[in-house]
């Protein structure tokens, strides 16, 4: 059977002012008629670009220097533009990653799916409505008429992307690209939009390319994934044999980095001693008006403690609260119950003294932002030594002790990579000998390799010092390979607490067995009954 | 700083820009000195000479040598836009960064303030302080002094309130980083950059706005070479002699565009994200 | 939009025009200087000084006069010209109606260049008509109006002999020869204001064409002209109108100095010559109608965008 899409030995430049950068290398790849294929890369591997070369909507400054394209037996670098025009969108659909930015914000939802229908089905505005109402219902949207009236900042996430997927979908295409279709969702509304297009496949028999950074969620859905590194194909294996027998070095990295519950990286127990308590806290966020306060809650009377030495997983959504606790242990918002620590009952953040802010740390999740710009790392590194007792001459041994280099003291955070970054955030941490770090969600923000080196730090550093972690996340995964107990938290209010290794146990609340069932577990590693 | 120089002279506005300021530079300086002849020295049989290679500018309505004048009407213009500028920005950004760091109602209550001053045109409030003051260079200075310090509170403000929302501020407090520590190391060095460019460019606007209220008879008063003060004068005599217009305009303008450029120099120069 | 923003930014316009009448009467008459003597000099007899300071009620405290003058305003009355004894209001409305005809002359002139050129501009950067577009902000934002004004009057009026010089023609007297005359004057005006706004225009397309929605409706199918319209100008533009609402603060100012040049009897004009002959009442009322209009154009403009996006939230 001859294959639907083909990329054969493709090659693409960039022309920037600093030099050319080859970022697509003597890429081949083919994808069957019906058939998944996954493309895995991190971030500058050049995937998106590959999308958009197919896509044919290139940069200014792009160089195709090698290599052809073909759709359909047509070489797509001789089309012009008309032809290229019936191609996107009707033959070729395309699944972006944030639905927020991918829709007009001007229009209603309705208008921009009956237009894409109209244009490609040639029909008249009132039958492409209707088609447009039929569409979003195929995507299991409810009151679909209502939808298609609403503008896309009155709708969920969740629900845009299914509007973008009805409207790829609704011209009947042979091939969609999904260029990181989940990644700007929540873990469990990514989770049934997966559902959705496993559905989707299965009754209209289309092809996909699945572009994603995340190998065990595109191990389940694809049929064959390949595997990208600095804009050349690593490898192409079967899906079901890539997790479990990867050849290429690099692959092999990738899959170890992929957090798994089952693979324990923390064996010993935590202390019997609460290091910090919190006692009934709540934060809100008011809005003085001039009649009365309308008030909504960034916690809602959270109780949970650290022991001495644990390590305390708290995962939720996003708008969970999770990172709103992290503000109130660190005295950045003024909460209502109290914070016990070290025999003294803080109400609030004017209480919190010199032995408690040094004893409580927080590395941040954005390492560009948590780094003073105009500092150098030696300056932001003197700091905490300056207020907690230190001497400056422990600079170096800090840098080493989060394997920089001793010359690092002299740079500016421009100048390092996001994952140097983290670690200079997590050694300034450290400076002042603290008895808790809080981890508000530190690895987001990282490449998956990366991630698992910033993780084995922290682990190392705990090793050493006998620091308790608070670590705030969405990778419900990763906490469960590290943590001693888990805190589950949904719209400010702590739902689960217990231990980790019964957090898929049957009495577990419901929320926590729909956020284990929606986390990706790689092929191969299945283990739910 | 000189990093900083070598990386604005890098960019092509940074190095014209900075050319054209070196010259007023020298104008301002020795203008009297390099000036042909005396700018206030009237000459009957001289009047309204049109330009030649001997008289490279012509002369106005008294005989007077239009190049001499422009010379020395440099000092008469940019060093009062200058002063003005400083002192309209240093006050609007301190109110500015006080408003942005105390928050809450002190900060809406400072806010709407400037807000209903700036609902007064600019020129219009200038007008209006310039009048109640009384004619002179100095008393426009002040008037533009007195215009510009709203509008740079409220550019200070919207930078400190980024500022302050950025992680390394956070950072600073978790540790428990007393105020005068966060204001002035942390926040103040990243607030100084946008601010200094707001600052270049708004020069460019003193310049016009002061040859502006002279040109209205409220700022430099004749027989001053202020440039703005030539134009009006040049006005009356528009059919014989529109030289007298065209080199004081052409002047105000090289000036204002040299410091325009080299506010969007500065711009690239002080981004420290574009090193790698 | 509810009722309760609406009542709210209506009530912001009066708390503002309430300030500028602070700031308008604080600046001009609560000075240390003794007003009268600003009056009149300082060489009038203290008779006539102490009839002055006795007609303008400057021996009173200061809240008193303030409060004096704004009961007045409130019932509509704006004082009396101490230059030709006649009430002031009336005459300051009809100069505010002329400069009301140049400033929208000067904006529509704006618009139809200003916003075509920023759009070509965008889509063909690098291209001619940028270039000419780029070099015309720089001009516009370095030329003040009174060098502008100048300088088109030499060109048209007395080297070309195009267009009148000075002097104002009611459109009602005369349609065309009224028009001519608005011409040089608008054309000056406008040249900030197409300087600035080409440029946000230019720039707000270039960001809109280079937005996920804009390419993600490319990369759907649509042809050329619907992306080009229905997406990115619909969102480019919707900016603009905010800033040409600013602008109007620019107009106000320049229309001084342009009224000044081609002789136009509008309200900058008035307030000149009220400053020039130290006519208090006719300053402050100048003044204030001036940045009142400002205020209420403002309040305009922001209820047009709110009306127009939809995204605005309204609580």
């Amino acid at each position: 059977m001859s294959a639907l899409l083909s990329v054969n030995g493709y090659s693409l430049d960039y022309r920037t002012h600093r030099g050319t950068l080859r970022v697509l290398d003597n890429v081949t790849l083919e994808i069957a008629p019906g058939e998944v294929l996954g493309l895995v890369g991190e971030s500058g591997s050049g995937k998106s670009t590959l999308a958009y070369a197919i896509m044919r909507d290139l940069p200014r400054n792009a160089r195709e220097i090698s290599g052809e394209i073909s759709f359909a037996g047509e070489d797509l670098r001789r089309l012009d533009a008309p032809s290229l025009a019936r191609l996107r969108g009707r033959r070729v659909g395309m699944v972006f990653q944030d639905p927020s930015a991918s829709l007009n914000p001007t229009l209603t939802l309705g208008s921009q799916l009956a237009e894409t229908i109209s244009r490609h089905r040639g029909l008249a505005r009132d039958a492409a409505w209707r088609e447009g109402v039929e569409a979003l219902a195929r995507v299991e949207l409810n009151a679909p008429d209502a939808i298609m009236r609403r503008y896309p900042h009155e709708v969920s996430g969740g629900e845009k992307q299914r509007v973008v997927i009805a409207t790829a979908f609704a011209c009947k295409p042979e091939l969609v690209i999904f260029d990181e279709p989940t990644t700007a969702l929540d873990v469990i509304t990514g989770a049934r939009i997966l559902d959705l297009f496993r559905k989707l496949r299965a009754e209209t028999g289309v092809a996909g390319l699945y572009i994603s950074h995340d190998l065990a969620l595109v191990s389940r859905i694809a049929d064959r994934v390949a595997v990208i590194k600095s804009g050349k194909i690593v490898e192409t294996e079967p899906a079901d044999t890539i997790f479990a027998e990867p050849r290429a070095a690099y692959t092999r990295t990738l899959v170890d980095a992929v957090p798994r519950p089952q693979r324990r990286l923390v064996a010993d127990r935590p202390g019997e001693r609460k290091l910090i308590d919190l006692v009934g806290v709540s934060v809100r966020y008011g809005r003085p008006r001039l009649l009365g306060r309308q008030d909504t809650f960034g916690a809602r009377n959270v109780s949970l403690d650290v022991k001495t030495g644990e390590i305390l997983g708290i995962v939720g959504e996003s708008g969970s609260g999770k990172s709103t606790l992290a503000r109130a242990m660190t005295g950045l918002a003024r909460f209502d119950g109290e914070i016990r620590f070290g025999g003294q009952r803080i109400a609030g953040p004017a209480e919190m003294d010199k032995s408690y802010r040094a004893a409580v740390q927080i590395v941040f999740q954005h390492p560009d932002a948590s780094l003073n710009p105009r500092h150098r790392i030696g300056d932001i590194l003197a700091r905490p030594l300056a207020l907690y007792g230190g001497a400056q001459s422990e600079i170096p041994r800090l840098l080493e002790q989060v394997r920089l280099p001793a010359y690092y003291a002299q740079r500016y955070p421009h100048q390092l990579s996001g994952g140097e970054k983290q670690r200079v955030a997590i050694a300034r941490a450290f400076a002042a000998r603290p008895a808790l770090v809080i981890c508000d969600e530190v690895t987001a923000a990282l490449d998956v390799s990366v991630q698992a080196s910033v993780i084995e730090l922290l682990l190392a550093l705990r090793r050493t010092h006998g620091t308790a972690y608070a670590f705030i996340t969405h990778d419900l995964n990763l906490v469960r390979q590290i943590a001693h107990r888990i805190a589950v938290m949904r719209r400010s209010v702590l739902v689960d607490l217990r231990d980790a290794d019964s957090i898929d146990a049957a009495d577990a609340d419901p929320y926590t067995r729909e956020l284990i069932a929606a986390c990706p577990v790689p092929v191969g590693e299945d283990e739910r009954p | 700083m000189t990093e900083l120089i070598r990386r604005l002279l890098r960019t092509p506005q940074g190095a014209v820009g900075a050319a054209i300021l070196v010259l007023l530079l020298v104008i301002c300086l020795f203008g009297a000195l390099i000036a042909p002849e005396d700018p206030e020295k009237m000459n009957v049989l001289a009047r309204f000479r049109a330009p030649d290679l001997n008289n490279w500018l012509g002369s106005d309505q008294f005989g007077r040598d239009t190049l001499s004048r422009l010379l020395v009407g440099a000092r008469g213009t940019v060093p009062l836009a200058l002063a003005a500028t400083l002192l309209g920005t240093l006050s609007g950004a301190v109110i500015g960064t006080a408003s942005a760091y105390l928050g809450g109602r002190a900060d809406e209550a400072i806010m709407r303030s400037i807000d209903a001053v700036m609902a007064i045109p600019g020129l219009l409030l200038t007008l209006l302080v310039s009048s109640t003051l009384g004619k002179g260079s100095l008393n426009a200075m002040l008037a533009i002094a007195v215009a510009f310090a709203p509008g740079m509170a409220r550019v200070t403000r919207s930078v400190a309130l980024t500022v302050r929302r950025q992680d390394y501020v956070n950072a600073a407090i978790a540790r428990g980083e007393g105020s005068a520590w966060i204001v002035l190391r942390e926040m103040l060095p990243n607030v100084a950059a946008p601010v200094v460019i707001e600052t270049t460019i708004r020069v460019a606007f003193a310049v016009m706005l002061f040859a502006t209220l002279s040109f209205l008879g409220l700022g430099a008063q004749p027989p001053a070479s202020e440039w703005g003060l030539m134009v009006s004068e040049a006005r009356r005599f528009l059919h014989q002699a529109p030289w007298m217009i065209v080199a004081p305009g052409v002047a105000i303008a090289l000036t204002a565009i040299g410091f325009n450029l080299l506010g969007d120099g500065l711009r690239d120069a002080l981004n420290p994200r574009d090193e790698r | 939009m509810s009722a309760s923003w609406l009542l709210h930014r209506c009530l912001f316009v009066v708390y503002t025009l309430f300030l500028v009448s602070v700031v308008v009467f604080a600046i001009t008459q609560a000075l240390p200087a003794d007003a009268a003597v600003t009056l009149l000099g300082e060489n009038a007899t203290p008779e006539a000084l102490a009839a002055v300071r006795e007609k303008l009620g400057l021996g009173d405290p200061m809240l008193l006069q303030y409060w004096h003058w704004l009961s007045h305003l409130l019932q509509g009355d704006f004082g009396t010209s101490m230059r030709t004894g006649q009430a002031v209001g009336p005459a300051l409305f009809l100069a505010l109606s002329r400069s009301l005809l140049l400033a929208a002359c000067a904006i529509l002139l704006m618009l139809v260049v200003a916003v075509p050129l920023g759009i070509i501009a965008a889509l063909r950067r690098g291209g001619p008509v940028d270039l000419l577009a780029g070099l015309v902000s720089y001009l516009g934002v370095s030329l003040p109006e009174f060098v502008t004004g100048t300088l088109l009057l030499v060109l048209m009026a007395d080297r070309l002999q195009w267009l009148p010089a000075t002097g104002y023609v009611p459109l009602t007297d005369n349609f065309f020869d009224g028009l001519r005359h608005l011409v040089l004057p608008a054309l000056t005006v406008s040249f900030i204001l197409v300087a600035h706004v080409s440029r946000m225009v230019r720039s707000e397309m270039i960001d809109v064409m280079h937005s996920d929605y804009v390419r993600a409706a490319r990369l759907r199918g649509l042809s050329k002209g619907a992306v080009l319209f229905r997406h990115a100008l619909r969102n480019a533009l919707l900016p603009v109108i905010t800033i040409a609402a600013l602008d109007i603060g620019y107009v106000l100012g320049g229309i001084i100095v342009v009224e000044e040049i081609f002789a136009l009897p509008g309200i900058g004009r008035a307030l000149i010559v009220a400053i020039e002959a130290r006519d208090l009442p006719a300053i402050q009322a100048g003044a204030l109608i001036m940045a009142g209009t400002y205020a209420v154009v403002n309040f305009a403009a922001d209820i047009t965008y709110a009306l127009i996006d939809k995204r605005i939230r309204y609580d």
